[in-house]
């Protein structure tokens, strides 16, 4: 795959054994039959338990049996996995980044010998709710209430746009406490056969179709107050869930764009007009260059991103540049590798349309672009835009 | 129970090389290195008998310089307990290294480590010279069976029962004393991926580097009937025949050409 600096040649062994292990896994288990699972709408399940088993969920958290690997590596690995499929990437985040991670940060030890052992594995999965159908970028809007009565708490609300919801057995619900002075925002983990549970499927996607999404609808569903997460009150649990989720995706772009590039790579080599092959012609290699050139940007972008985060020096707003740009560009790179394959691009016997296809969700979800754009604006200005 | 397992890392060319003529060897640049595909299974195998069997220690041993480590590492990081890697100036000043050769090494480290069992894989894809495992089984006077692709080990009656693919489709079934060396078929087994925290483990894990004195062996161990005298890419004719039609007419076409080459009457 492109690597045009060279950066891959400086990674640790620990680290190219990790990619390595990675890209054979997308080799031989994602890219084979993902293609059908898109046109299906179907999330390839068998590797739930596979990528457990082999440690790709949150394997950059400590303790626990975890594997606890390097930024980088982890980084490394999401962008080996959305190089397969960005359905495939988002189980990986979800799981990890915004199941694991928060239970690990901000639960009580008998959460966390509850949950971390079984979602590590993909013995069970979970899922985040935060969105709901009418606060989407503005998510401390939230209405999903939760009320103390004794011992317990009675959640009501409704989200949308949940990664894994219907596949899930626990679902890490943000819903304000209206017990509690100013209503703050605290995480529940609810699990989803509980009474007053329901997870309905989303089926009408255009995009992201090899992934499973759905609601969470909550009707008076009573859970014990050890179900919510202790460590964490307000707005800064699920974004901070967020921020490691977005690192994420921000090296998974840049993935989903060096599988489009080489496939219109070797196209362009292999595909003959006017009795040569089209990459001879000047206006095929520009395109290869602006596509190499950007994804080289982004590269850089997300290696930087792991040295400031192994560091613990990591920004939000850096992120929110690094996914704000890393995905544009993937969406760029698709495209234009859509494009250089002519009509046979149109089809789901080639990556590109399909990652092009996936990205548009990417663009979209954990935070919008234009959300990115004024989370920096605010950064750079000290004046915010959303308040 | 301790299981010995040798591993080979192998280059593989790309698709586009350039050979100039009276070249010996493919360019660097053209290679990639990987591990040998059979001895992937072979690997697997030993470390899926060490899951099966308490007390039984798996180790990789292989002939290469310093770059193959992190091949040999995947190995390690796949459940391997811990490699040896033999290498030396003598080596690397030698072309390749025949059969012989790597069967006197590899008995000077079976010497070292007294194992009960050897798995090589059945071949190399690079010189494919397929006799390493069954050499190495005659230089130590081992039990051996060659191309096993099934194996069902009795550990307290020292015995392995074999299943060995032969030609044509026939495989012998049968049952060989331990000590022994048996060179593994791929199919044996699916080899698995190695898990982050293998991977991980394996960083620590050890791989002892031997030079030749070190297993009491001299340059001499080189020396070789053996030369390679060049390297070229075979030309290769292929003519393909695409029938066309419905599968009555194609079935039509098909019987007609077996006739006119005369494989069947007609």
């Amino acid at each position: 795959m492109l690597d045009y600096l060279g950066l891959e040649s400086d990674l640790a062994t620990e680290e190219r054994m990790i990619r390595d292990t990675a890209r054979e896994f997308v080799d031989q288990q994602v890219k084979p039959d993902i293609a059908d699972h898109f046109v299906e709408g179907t999330f390839p399940t068998d590797l739930v338990g596979e990528m457990g088993e082999l440690g790709f969920y949150a394997p950059n958290l400590s303790g626990h049996d975890l594997p606890d690997v390097g930024e980088r590596a982890y980084g490394l690995l999401m962008q080996e996995l959305e190089a397969g499929d960005s359905g495939v990437r988002s189980m990986a985040s979800v799981q990890g980044a915004l199941v694991m991670y928060p239970i690990h940060a901000y639960g009580s030890d008998e959460q966390k010998d509850r949950w971390l052992p079984t979602l590590a594995s993909g013995e069970e999965v979970g899922c985040f709710g935060l969105t709901e159908p009418e606060h989407g970028s503005d998510p401390s809007s939230m209405e999903t209430r939760a009320e103390r009565d004794g011992d317990e708490y009675v959640l009501q609300g409704s989200k949308t746009w949940i990664t894994n919801s219907p596949i899930a057995d626990v679902a890490l619900v943000w819903a304000r406490d209206t017990s509690a002075e100013d209503s703050p925002v605290r995480g529940f983990l609810v699990e989803t056969d509980r009474d007053g549970v329901s997870t309905d499927k989303i089926d009408e996607k255009l995009s992201m179709r090899a992934s499973i999404t759905g609601s969470i609808g909550l009707s008076n569903v009573r859970v014990p107050e050890d179900n919510v997460l202790p460590g964490v009150t307000g707005m800064k649990g699920p974004l901070s869930c967020l921020t490691q989720a977005r690192y994420g995706i921000a090296w998974g772009a840049v993935g989903a764009a060096r599988d489009c590039f080489e496939v219109a790579r070797e196209y362009a080599s292999d595909r003959e007009q006017f009795g040569s092959p089209i990459a001879r012609f000047q206006l095929q290699q520009e395109k290869l260059a602006e596509m190499a050139t950007q994804i080289t940007l982004g590269q850089l972008l997300a290696y930087r991103l792991a040295e400031l985060k192994e560091r613990d020096e990591l920004t939000p707003q850096q992120v929110s540049m690094a996914k704000r740009n890393n995905v544009e560009m993937a969406r760029e790179v698709s495209r234009t590798a859509r494009e250089m394959l002519g009509g046979n691009g149109i089809t789901t016997d080639y990556s590109p349309m399909r990652h092009l296809a996936n990205i548009e969700t990417v663009y979209t979800y954990e935070g919008t672009h234009d959300i990115h754009g004024l989370i920096l604006g605010h950064d750079l200005t000290g004046i915010p835009a959303f308040e | 129970m301790k299981i010995l397992v040798t591993v080979k890392e192998v280059a593989e060319a790309a698709d586009d090389f350039e050979l100039p003529d009276g070249a010996l060897d493919i360019d660097e640049r053209y290679l990639e290195y990987d591990l040998n595909e059979w001895d992937e299974y072979g690997v697997e195998e030993g470390v899926q008998i060490a899951e099966e069997n308490e007390d039984t220690e798996v180790v990789s041993v292989t002939i290469g310089p310093e770059r193959s480590e992190e091949t040999i590492r995947m190995a390690l990081a796949k459940g391997v307990d811990r490699a040896i890697r033999i290498w030396d100036d003598a080596l690397e000043d030698v072309a390749f290294l025949d059969v012989e050769a790597r069967a006197r090494i590899l008995a000077a480290v079976v010497a070292e480590e007294d194992p009960d069992l050897v798995l090589t894989g059945v071949q190399a894809n690079d010189d494919g010279f397929g006799a390493t495992g069954i050499a190495l089984a005659d230089r130590i006077d081992f039990e051996w069976a060659a191309v096993v692709n099934h194996l069902d080990l009795d550990v307290e009656g020292g015995l392995a029962h074999v299943h060995r693919e032969l030609e044509g489709g026939v495989e012998e079934l049968t049952d060989v004393e331990l000590p022994a060396v048996l060179s593994i078929q791929t199919g044996i087994n699916e080899p698995r991926y190695a898990s982050l925290r293998g991977i991980r483990q394996a960083q620590s894990k050890e791989i002892v580097p031997y030079e030749l004195a070190d297993l009491d062996l001299d340059a001499d161990v080189t020396d070789s009937p053996l030369s390679l005298t060049s390297m070229y890419e075979p030309e290769t004719e292929s003519s393909a025949t695409v029938f066309e039609g419905s599968p009555e007419e194609e079935a039509d076409q098909l019987g007609e050409l077996l006739g006119e080459m005369g494989v069947v009457e007609g």
